[in-house]
């Protein structure tokens, strides 16, 4: 009770922010988009004619497609635009627990540091998982209700977000800690997001590289660095239930991840207030 | 029973530079209300916040109610104030006493009664369902209380309780702290109004830099031994005539005359000879130093060392 009771008032402070409500106000909108502009004629389990905003789409296509494409769509707007929100929205929740008088009065509650971290990065990744599951639910069954076919892998491409949140939050948190700023640490973390995708160019970077050192250090910072644009692909992948080629990405982030949160939790631990 | 103890208890912050607490020994018995006094920079709030693992201490060693204070489930019977406490002003007084309140580990239904009880207590009942940002000063402060309240403490650190609090007000959590004592429970407070500490503690310790100057009781540190305050009605010969005969030393204040006696019987003398002449005795009162002239004086020692 003790550890939820953090989780809930970092859910009421969202709200209170309103950053909660803005959410799901432009989910409910994409959903309500589905819903109302989204017009598909479905014959026999064949799609017979498909018009968004009552504008008839030109070529016949095939039902299974039409619902990957839309929820592939959904899956890369929350990947994208989905986490940068919330990685904005959440960038406060850490240095705003730290703050002397506020840390303070959960420090003397019969709960140890670790608890309260983990219960505060919980609460924080929740919000998101809410939010980010509001809309995939809420276009999964109205897809999947307007045609009949259910498409599961949407539903774990939601999974893969939340994760890649999870781990670029840790980095912020710890981002947080060392240096108690929410713009600081919410600035690098957008850059650890961008960073990926070069990257991912390592190959073309080693042409440019003078001596071999330097293509070390890029693979090192590649290993160790979360792989956004790789996880993104993963989370296409499974919204078009295309199978994934590779899930080292996914762990090695997950690694990274979990060091990230170690080390804030072993900074929180030995901090004075 | 004692239920802080601490041992060479050391605080160094800046490697070393800033000595904020210095080999501090104190026990503080159970039902007690013990008042830490120093000015500013005195180590008062590095103390509290170390007993309570706020922050952390560079050596020495402490326990409270018989436990390490590494033990964050000791906090369940213990109540705090901080100095410049931060609720989230998003919540109402009612709110925040619930989410601490469980946090602290008292029950959903326990909170349903307590709440009301605790707001009226500190007069913010009828706040109960208004956000805090609206409150004045003083209301955060009685808030504060309140909050500190709420898991039914054994011990409570107090770090300036009447802050930012009207006369009345003080005088209210005066009678709070007292009756609060009175149940048993064990005080620890940190104040800098010396008139209020020396209304209400039983006993105090003093620093300065980071070190214990004093510790001690209260009574033991006031109390002028053989010296007597007297308010007369003179009869026939007044007090300094008699004072003058039968060789005892005075001053006057007012119509408060000051004496200094070698012991009981001389005071008891000097009573026979103000009957003898008739003199009206008002009132004989042992003469106590105000705990601000104690503290000046102390400080001043320690300057001169």
């Amino acid at each position: 009770m003790k550890f939820f009771s953090i989780i809930k008032l970092t859910f009421r402070e969202s709200f209170a922010k309103k950053t909660f409500i803005a959410f799901m106000s432009i989910s409910t909108l994409i959903g309500l988009l589905f819903i109302f502009a989204l017009n598909l004629d479905i014959v026999d389990g064949a799609q017979s004619a498909v018009s968004l905003f009552g504008i008839d789409a030109p070529e016949l296509v095939n039902v299974q497609d039409i619902i990957e494409g839309v929820e592939g769509a959904v899956s890369v707007l929350l990947f994208t635009a989905g986490i940068f929100m919330s990685l904005f929205a959440t960038s406060s929740l850490i240095p705003a627990l730290l703050q002397p008088g506020y840390v303070d009065l959960l420090i003397t509650k019969p709960l140890g540091r670790m608890e309260i971290l983990s219960a505060r990065f919980i609460g924080a990744v929740a919000i998101v998982l809410f939010n980010i599951f509001y809309l995939i639910l809420l276009t999964w069954l109205i897809m999947s209700i307007k045609t009949g076919l259910w498409n599961w892998g949407f539903l774990l491409s939601g999974i893969i977000i939340v994760i890649t949140f999870t781990i670029l939050y840790s980095l912020m948190t710890f981002l947080s800690m060392l240096s108690g700023s929410g713009p600081f640490s919410l600035m690098i973390t957008y850059l650890i997001l961008f960073f990926s995708p070069i990257l991912l160019q390592r190959d073309n970077i080693y042409a440019l590289l003078s001596s071999k050192y330097y293509g070390y250090f890029v693979d090192g910072l590649y290993y160790f660095l979360p792989k956004t644009a790789e996880l993104g692909n993963i989370t296409q992948q499974l919204a078009r239930n295309v199978t994934v080629s590779s899930w080292m990405p996914l762990w090695t982030s997950l690694l990274f991840g979990i060091l990230m949160f170690a080390l804030s939790g072993l900074i929180f631990q030995k901090k004075d207030f | 029973m004692n239920v802080i103890e601490t041992y060479e208890l050391t605080k160094f912050y800046n490697k070393g530079k800033v000595k904020a607490l210095q080999d501090l020994t104190l026990e503080v018995e159970q039902g007690k209300i013990y008042s830490l006094l120093g000015p500013n920079g005195a180590g008062k709030t590095t103390l509290i916040k170390i007993l309570l693992c706020i922050v952390h201490a560079t050596k020495g060693e402490a326990k409270i109610l018989n436990r390490s204070i590494k033990d964050p489930a000791i906090h369940k019977k213990i109540g705090y104030l901080a100095e410049n406490h931060r609720f989230p002003e998003f919540l109402s007084a009612g709110q925040i006493l619930y989410y601490y309140g469980s946090m602290a580990g008292v029950e959903k239904s326990d909170l349903k009664e307590k709440i009301p009880h605790l707001l009226k207590l500190v007069k913010l009942d009828s706040w109960i369902n208004t956000k805090i940002r609206k409150y004045s000063k003083g209301m955060m402060q009685r808030m504060g209380i309140a909050h500190a309240l709420i898991n039914d403490p054994d011990l409570l650190f107090l770090d300036e309780p009447t802050d930012g609090i009207d006369p009345v007000g003080r005088r209210e959590i005066r009678d709070l702290l007292q009756k609060l004592r009175n149940q048993g429970k064990t005080i620890f407070l940190n104040s800098h109004l010396l008139s209020e500490v020396e209304r209400m503690s039983d006993e105090i310790a003093i620093l300065k830099d980071g070190k214990l100057l004093e510790k001690g009781r209260m009574e033991d540190f006031l109390s002028v031994k053989e010296q007597y305050q007297l308010r007369v009605v003179n009869g026939k010969v007044s007090l300094q005539e008699v004072c003058g005969k039968i060789d005892i030393p005075f001053t006057v204040t007012g119509d408060i005359y000051t004496i200094a006696v070698k012991d009981e019987v001389q005071l008891n003398h000097l009573i026979d000879e103000l009957r003898k002449v008739e003199t009206t005795i008002l009132s004989i009162v042992p003469r106590k130093l105000s705990l601000e002239d104690f503290f000046i004086e102390i400080l001043d020692e320690s300057e001169k060392r």
